[in-house]
């Protein structure tokens, strides 16, 4: 796998192997490893942006990493408001970055 | 029946842990994270003979301990309400409302970010999170990143990250003066070099170290400190210059920085955009104090201490019954403190469950003693004055106690 | 992209600029900059935003940090859904 993941380090050691986990992020299948974090696992990848600001739809990722600013909120298999930080991936789970919000009553809002 | 639930298994929480449940006491710690050890887990350093620190094992350690002992951990839960009634405490956990007599908040500290234009892109990450996603989770925040506010964390966290293959374009400060007062100061951040002297590596910065605890030394250095910075471990420490915008689509592609002059006002057309794919902020940490302000413990502001603590004495006790502290929601301090501190609380709840017992009373007396001698013996500080920090809630304790 | 642009309140995309002529205008306090800007009330409780709008708030009206914060702290502190207050979850 050619990614961000650190595999071996001079103090802490070798990764140990662990076992492939299949999940969907935005309906794309992807792959990660057992116990990673899903912003973990995405951040492997390369991917950064978790959602998007809910009113001004600016793209957002992880700010703290430790569940305090809620910035990596994600849906996880219908589920709002899931910290992509401290949340471990597990098989078939369907995880999506949360979108602009339609604002049909704001002056220049969009009714969808 | 719950006796007693600590909320953070962190260095604190799971010696406190550890101690009650060697007392006998029906233990329950709650953690929001994955795995227990708090911020210890993805701490890293070497000492002074050589040696190297390692988090991970000393989490592993506190963490066997307490389980042995028969404490129960409960991970990937969230404390989101804590009330009492007449009955004792109800802690309103993600999985269910725990009714306790005691509970220790344990809850550490969180961090203030420095704030800039582009700070909100996907990619600019607290020096934290950063250290978090290396440590613990094994995944590179980036490849090549700037970190942006000089102390004693985003130095040793600086360090950490080029263990796990990061490059750093530079360390600079914060722009900004009204907003980071400190971080946005050169002179602050000469002052930080004063007290880390003894960590630098090359003898030059050992003796430039030195010659820094003087004010007047201070202003000298600063003002001919070379602009393109100085090295440590390789890292350019820009302290003539700040960051005024990180710069991207969608994410972080570059931050511009400028040239600042000794009072930190930047100076006009020195601006350079330089290519970084990550960017760390740190503006240092504040106690994670909303628990016990929703529990209704009074806070007092200690600027030394990290900001608003809740109130309490040298036994961890704070005003309300059966509600303790320990580790950094008590003050910014490192991990053996937080753990002997841990001990102090353990043994407090412990004595007041079991009043009267003498030996308790003693073992207490030693275990707040070596919070002391801990404190005395740590190599460096977040917060240089936090032994007049401790003293100041001591004085305020007693205050409250005596209008009482 | 200049400073007065710099978002505070991560949340609610408050702005610098917003919040110093807020606090310059109404000379109140960071509860009150909260009510009149939303900065702070957002998903993250103020955790991220509440130092900097305690700093904006005691430099418009020049007055020493007070011990109790600024920023009430209201539960819950961590999101919680309707399910589970409904006792649906238990």
């Amino acid at each position: 796998m050619n990614d961000a993941r650190i595999r071996t380090h001079p103090i802490l050691g070798e990764l140990p192997p662990r076992k492939e986990i299949r999940f969907a992020f935005n309906g794309i299948p992807m792959q990660g490893l057992e116990g990673e974090t899903i912003a973990a696992v995405l951040l492997a990848q390369g991917i950064r942006t978790l959602r998007y600001h809910e009113a001004s739809g600016r793209p957002r990722g992880i700010f703290c990493n430790i569940g305090h600013c809620m910035e990596c909120r994600v849906t996880v298999d219908g589920i709002d408001g899931i910290r992509a930080c401290l949340t471990t991936i597990k098989e078939g789970m369907e995880i999506h970055a949360g979108r602009k919000l339609p604002a049909p009553l704001k002056r220049g809002g969009v009714t969808p | 029946m719950t006796d007693i639930v600590i909320i953070g298994a962190g260095p604190a929480g799971l010696s406190a842990a550890a101690v009650c449940a060697e007392h006998q006491l029906k233990v329950l710690v709650i953690d929001e994270f994955m795995k227990p050890g708090g911020r210890l887990l993805g701490q890293l350093h070497r000492e002074k003979n050589g040696t190297w620190w390692n988090g991970w094992e000393e989490s592993a350690s506190l963490t066997r301990r307490a389980e042995q002992s028969g404490a129960d951990i409960r991970l990937q839960t969230s404390v989101y309400h804590l009330q009492s009634d007449h009955q004792g405490w109800n802690v309103y956990t993600s999985a269910g409302i725990i009714k306790t007599p005691y509970v220790l908040l344990a809850t550490g500290a969180a961090e203030i970010p420095v704030s800039l234009p582009g700070w909100t892109l996907p990619g600019v990450m607290t020096v934290g999170a950063a250290q978090v996603m290396a440590n613990v989770h094994r995944v590179k925040p980036g490849n090549r990143g700037i970190i942006i506010g000089l102390n004693i964390l985003s130095f040793a966290i600086a360090r950490e990250l080029q263990l796990c293959g990061v490059e750093w374009e530079a360390m600079v400060l914060a722009p900004n003066a009204m907003l980071h007062p400190l971080y946005a100061s050169p002179r602050h951040a000469a002052d930080l070099f004063a007290r880390t002297a003894h960590l630098a590596p090359a003898f030059w910065m050992r003796a430039g170290g030195k010659l820094l605890s003087f004010s007047w030394a201070k202003t000298l250095t600063v003002r001919f400190f070379p602009k393109s910075g100085v090295n440590v471990w390789g890292i350019p420490v820009r302290l003539r210059h700040a960051a005024t915008e990180i710069i991207g689509k969608e994410q972080v592609e570059g931050v511009r920085i400028v040239e600042v002059d000794a009072d930190g006002a930047p100076k006009p057309g020195t601006e350079r955009d330089i290519p970084v794919d990550f960017v760390c902020v740190s503006g240092g940490l504040y106690p994670l104090a909303e628990l016990a302000a929703v529990a209704g413990c009074p806070l007092r502001y200690i600027p030394e201490l990290g900001g608003h603590i809740p109130l309490h004495n040298e036994h961890l006790e704070t005003p309300l019954k059966g509600l303790y502290v320990a580790g950094s929601i008590t003050g910014i301090e490192g991990a053996k403190v937080a753990m002997a501190q841990g001990r102090v609380a353990g043994l407090s709840i412990a004595f007041h469950h079991r009043k009267g017992d003498r030996r308790l009373q003693e073992e207490l007396l030693h275990a707040v003693r070596d919070v002391h001698q801990t404190r005395e013996s740590a190599p460096i500080q977040f917060h240089p004055r936090i032994t007049e920090g401790r003293k100041a809630m001591k004085e305020l304790w007693n205050a409250a106690h005596h209008n009482g | 992209m200049n400073e007065s642009e710099t978002i505070i309140c991560r949340c609610e995309e408050v702005t610098l600029g917003e919040l110093m002529s807020a606090a310059k205008q109404y000379r109140c306090s960071a509860r009150e900059l909260k009510l009149r800007t939303r900065a702070g009330m957002g998903y993250c409780g103020g955790r991220v935003c509440r130092h900097a709008i305690d700093t904006i708030a005691r430099l418009a009206n020049d007055v020493p940090d007070p011990h109790e914060p600024p920023l009430k702290h209201q539960p819950p502190v961590r999101p919680v859904s309707f399910l589970h207050l409904g006792g649906e979850a238990n």
